[in-house]
């Protein structure tokens, strides 16, 4: 109540009384105007933080959109790119079972040829699943750049054409190409650490062959392992004596001789850390030799060590032997290698399960990022409804109120009593 | 007897002068700036008689205002201010309108463009995707473009309003001229001439709404007004002009008010005394909210159209060609002279620039002699001295890392108050434009490839390559050798070596970076047994396959994003902030606005209760005054029976 009188002037009470009558309408026309855009904030006046924050959120929220997209992306790379190793690794298994088959003693050259033949059909087809590009075009093992055909057939074999290296994994993203490299050119030859070979002068009359071979000592065996060594059979006297030399012929030291052969008895190399297993009756001055395998990234000048390499060497040589032992010598090693290359291809396989997994999670990750993006935008900028209804409702009233009051007020006039 | 027909007729007269005026008072109880009239009744002096005075009845002495000089005075202000800040709201809310947040902004196209490389990176070849990229960069110069235009709309359109107002000033002082040469000649009668007084007012209150003026009255009953403080623009029955032109620098964006003087000269009205109305608001509003507006609009322009040019001419496109600029952006203009100059000196920006380091700002360079000076950052007034050329703009000496990114060149001969102004953004929105629009000259791919030696025996894997600004080619191609587990040199084409060298730690999956690029290797180095070779990598000159199929540069352009640009805040986050700002600005005059608006009706209110119409009030007085009429002629007819009496009495 007002406690001091104070004179009104009649215009100004009008005026007054028709401001507030506006500034109550312009009130409630603003909340109506937040109400049907759903927004508290309508303009950046409204509350400038929160305009900013919302504008913030808005631009997160937009690259989590997109990151999810490039992911997609990337994910059916990667996920062709694990089918198409499933399906090298089951034309590799089919591969194995044809040389398993080849090694059979009773088939001659001519069982051989079709084998061989059916081999070269996989082979054709293993190249084709290398060379296979996604969606876009990309190929699929190019590492980190590449022809739309990184895989290349040339006179010499199949040669990686790529840059070799594996791309990274950004924070929200997988890459989408695996490299070729490591997936099908490092294939270490032999048993993965050495090779046994006949020597190409034996006589044609030895049946001698091999195992593989294998690592007893490792300790031993990595001071020497880039050295080369062979083994010299010598057959004297009747009856025959057969003993045998190791030379290392990196170092052109001898490192035993006159060793007892005995058929399919171990022959271990004294401080090599090596044995292999030789059968047959060796010739004189047959020869085995031991090189160690290309490993690593090391595999040029010779496309050897590589998924090809072994592939056709195997089927060069199943086409072009005659002799039982060289057979099965081929046989034997051409397992190992398959081995070998199946362990490579089942290891790129596994990574690209991983990082599809990574994917999955990734993708989890954004979408509740993506839901926590949306919740923070909602809350710096949208309206409370409920509220907003609440106060819509409680101006009305007020205005009402106003309305009729003023217009109450208006009525009374001491000129309404005169007369 | 004729003392009572005196007394009554006078009566008459007086209650009657006095109903006029109450009618006079109703009649005008909505017209502006009036203010109500009292008769002030007296009473006549007595007749002198040996029984005492006899009362000779009622006199109007005269007819006053209900008038406070001093509520007058402060309603006025009031006005001024509340009406100036009314003004720049309204201007500002428009000004806000060109910002506009959410899909439709300026903001969402310049993500939507960075984030387009997202597709290109993971699709080099997709031309589609190129396309996409390409078609969102156009569409942010559109919005930028668009954005500028509506500026330079709102600019004029100010522009049009500060003269047009001055227009009605200057009629507003030629009335109150003709007014004041009115009154001094009305007043000379000994009456107030209260309708021309009020008529007066109220101009002196419509020119307050455009320019707040001070009021000092003089003896002749003239009243002078005075702007920004001491200026005169009417001076008794004499009235200057006000003008309005651009500014020292002639500077078509800034506008300046100066007082045409009887003697034909101009007096510059300093813009920050101008006080409240609207003109000042205006002033204030082309010169101070707009020009941050067109800095944030021009730095926004010019530091993402830099960056996103810097990053893509290291690229190659498609062709395997070195990518060119990716947005046309104009050269800085050459600055201002004030037009009060006398040297010959000239400025010019440097068009190497750092970007990142921009503050959106203009700048008032101030020479104290032929090569010294001031600097001044307008929009916060920082200073800074400098001395020679060129001038690297820095107002945070003590801070190394950061200064204003440009740096300034000073040629001929400056005369000592000589001034310029610099506006480094000026025209940069405007004139934005893409540069090519074809999707194979989109340079994401990297121009160097790293190869990793096939005869390396250890497992080392290149993988992540990018390049950033500050890169030379490695001609002929940079060999990275691997000399132990965990070290590394490098030889061949490196121009310069980073410290710490020769031997590098090498640590797998931590960055190696050499002359701006950055190549991230994994695995381990093969042991190494001489005179096996040790383990390489070579980083060399990218070949058109590599290229082709490659959009490392995408990556980079895409991590562009996360790049502290202004001051300090992230590329992606600048138009965030610049809605921010300029919303803090119209949240901060809207507050003002309402403040100034209930000071004004409050003051108003109590202007009002002096000199305002209460009909109620008038209604009591005329009843009051009725009735005093009334018996004013009931004591004529009185007077008139008397002498009535008297005659038939001698009669008889």
């Amino acid at each position: 109540m007002a406690t001091s009188f104070m004179r009104l002037g009649s215009a100004n009470t009008y005026d007054n009384s028709l401001r507030n009558l506006a500034s109550r309408q312009s009130s409630l026309s603003g909340l109506q105007e937040q109400m049907t855009a759903g927004k508290r904030v309508v303009r950046a006046s409204d509350d400038p933080t929160s305009a900013a924050q919302a504008e913030r959120a808005m631009t997160r929220l937009d690259r989590v959109k997109t990151e999810q997209r490039a992911l997609e992306v990337q994910k059916n790379s990667l996920a062709m790119a694990e089918s198409t190793l499933g399906d090298a690794l089951s034309a590799m298994q089919r591969f194995r079972e044809l040389t398993v088959t080849a090694g059979n003693a009773a088939y001659g050259s001519h069982e051989r040829e079709q084998i061989v033949n059916e081999m070269k059909t996989l082979r054709d087809q293993i190249l084709s699943y290398a060379n296979r590009t996604d969606t876009n075009g990309m190929p699929l093992f190019g590492g980190l750049g590449s022809s739309s055909a990184p895989f290349l057939d040339g006179v010499d074999g199949v040669t990686f054409q790529g840059l070799a290296g594996q791309p990274t994994s950004g924070d929200n993203a997988i890459p989408f190409v695996l490299d070729g490299e490591s997936t099908w050119m490092s294939v270490p030859t032999g048993n993965g650490q050495f090779t046994v070979d006949l020597g190409a002068g034996n006589a044609s009359t030895s049946t001698l062959y091999t195992s593989a071979g294998r690592v007893d000592n490792t300790t031993d065996y990595a001071a020497v392992q880039y050295n080369s060594l062979s083994i010299t059979f010598s057959v004297t006297g009747t009856p025959p004596v057969t003993t045998y030399d190791v030379m290392d012929t990196t170092s052109g030291a001898a490192v035993v001789t006159a060793q007892p052969y005995k058929a399919g008895q171990a022959i271990s190399i004294p401080g090599y850390g090596m044995s292999i297993i030789a059968n047959g009756v060796p010739a004189d001055t047959d020869v085995i030799n031991i090189t160690p395998s290309p490993r690593g990234a090391q595999t040029s000048p010779t496309p050897d060590g590589t998924v090809f390499g072994i592939v056709d060497r195997l089927i060069s040589e199943l086409s072009t032997t005659q002799a039982k032992n060289q057979v099965t010598q081929s046989v034997t090693r051409g397992l190992a290698e398959i081995d070998t290359a199946m362990d490579r291809l089942q290891r790129s396989r596994g990574f690209a399960g991983t990082l599809l997994n990574k994917a999955d999670s990734i993708s989890d990750l954004q979408g509740a990022r993506e839901v926590q993006l949306e919740a923070d935008r909602s809350r710096a900028e949208d309206l409370d409804m409920i509220q907003a209804i609440a106060d819509f409702q409680n101006q009305q009233t007020g205005y009402d109120a106003a309305l009729k009051s003023y217009a109450q007020i208006q009525k009374l006039s001491l000129f309404n009593y005169l007369g | 007897m004729s003392g009572v027909l005196n007394v009554a007729s006078r009566a008459l007269v007086a209650n009657q002068v006095v109903l006029s005026t109450a009618g006079h008072n109703i009649a005008n109880v909505a017209t502006p700036g009036y203010s109500r009239q009292n008769v002030a009744l007296e009473s006549a002096a007595g007749q002198y008689t040996g029984s005492g005075y006899i009362g000779k009845g009622v006199n109007v002495s005269t007819i006053e205002r209900s008038y406070s000089d001093f509520l007058t005075r402060q309603a006025n202000a009031a006005t001024a201010v509340s009406s100036g800040d009314n003004n720049r709201i309204t201007k500002l809310n428009q000004l806000q309108d060109i910002f506009q947040g959410g899909e439709s902004g300026l903001g969402a196209s310049v993500n939507a463009m960075l984030n387009a490389f997202s597709d290109v990176a993971t699709a080099p070849t997709d031309l589609t995707a190129r396309s996409v990229a390409l078609t969102n960069a156009d569409e942010v110069t559109r919005r930028l473009r668009q954005s500028a235009d509506r500026l330079t709309e709102l600019q004029y359109s100010v522009k049009t309003e500060i003269g047009d107002k001055v227009t009605k000033v200057n009629s507003l002082a030629q009335q109150m001229a003709s007014l004041n040469d009115e009154i001094s000649r009305s007043m000379s009668g000994g009456q107030p001439p209260n309708d021309l007084l009020d008529t007066r007012d109220r101009v002196l209150r419509e020119i307050n709404q455009y320019v707040q003026v001070s009021a000092v009255p003089s003896n002749d009953g003239t009243l002078s007004l005075f702007v920004a403080g001491s200026q005169a623009l009417v001076l008794g029955a004499s009235a200057m002009k006000l003008v309005a032109s651009n500014d020292d620098f002639n500077d078509p964006s800034r506008s300046k008010l100066s007082v045409l003087k009887t003697d034909g000269t101009l007096a510059t009205l300093n813009t920050a005394m101008l006080g409240g109305g609207e003109l000042p608001s205006l002033l204030k509003f082309q010169n101070e909210d707009m020009a941050e507006a067109a800095n944030l609009l021009g730095r926004l322009a010019l530091t993402t159209a830099t960056v996103m040019n810097e990053q893509h001419r290291l690229g190659r496109d498609l062709d395997n060609n070195p990518g060119g600029d990716l947005f046309n952006v104009q050269g800085f203009s050459t600055p201002l002279a004030a037009s009060t100059n006398t040297g010959t000196g000239t400025i010019t920006i440097d068009p190497n620039f750092s970007p990142t380091l921009l503050k959106a700002s203009e700048y008032e360079v101030t020479f104290t002699n032929g090569s010294d000076g001031v600097i001044t950052r307008l929009a916060d007034g920082a200073t800074m001295a400098f001395s020679g050329t060129p001038v690297t703009l820095d107002f945070d000496p003590a801070n190394p890392d950061v200064d204003d990114g440009l740096t300034i060149d000073i040629g001929g001969g400056p005369a000592a108050g000589d001034r310029f102004v610099i506006k480094p953004f000026s025209g940069v929105a405007d004139n934005i434009t893409t540069v090519f629009s074809s999707p194979r000259e989109l340079a994401v791919g990297n121009p160097i490839e790293p190869v990793v030696t096939s005869t390396n025996l250890g497992s080392l894997t290149a993988s992540k390559l990018s390049v950033a600004p500050g890169f030379v080619m490695p001609t002929p191609p940079v060999v990275i050798t691997f000399t132990g587990p965990n070290t590394y040199t490098l030889s061949g084409g490196v121009t310069n070596m980073p410290a710490g060298g020769p031997n590098y730690t090498y640590t797998p999956g931590s960055p190696i970076t050499v002359d701006g690029w950055s190549l991230t290797v994994k695995g381990t180095p093969g042991t190494v047994t001489p005179p096996t070779p040790e383990d390489t990598i070579v980083v060399q000159e990218a070949t058109a396959t590599y290229v082709s199929r490659n959009a490392g540069n995408a990556d980079s352009l895409m991590a562009l994003r996360d790049m502290a640009a202004f001051d300090g805040a992230a590329l992606s986050d600048g138009y965030a902030n610049l809605m921010g700002q300029t919303g803090i600005r119209v949240q901060s005059a809207k507050f003002a606005a309402e403040v100034s608006s209930a000071i004004a009706t409050n003051i108003e209110k109590d202007r009002a209760s002096v000199s305002g119409v209460n009909l109620d009030e008038e209604a009591a007085k005329l009843m009051q005054f009725q009735q005093a009429y009334q018996a004013s002629a009931k004591l004529l007819q009185v007077a008139q029976s008397m002498f009535d009496q008297l005659i038939r009495g001698l009669s008889s």
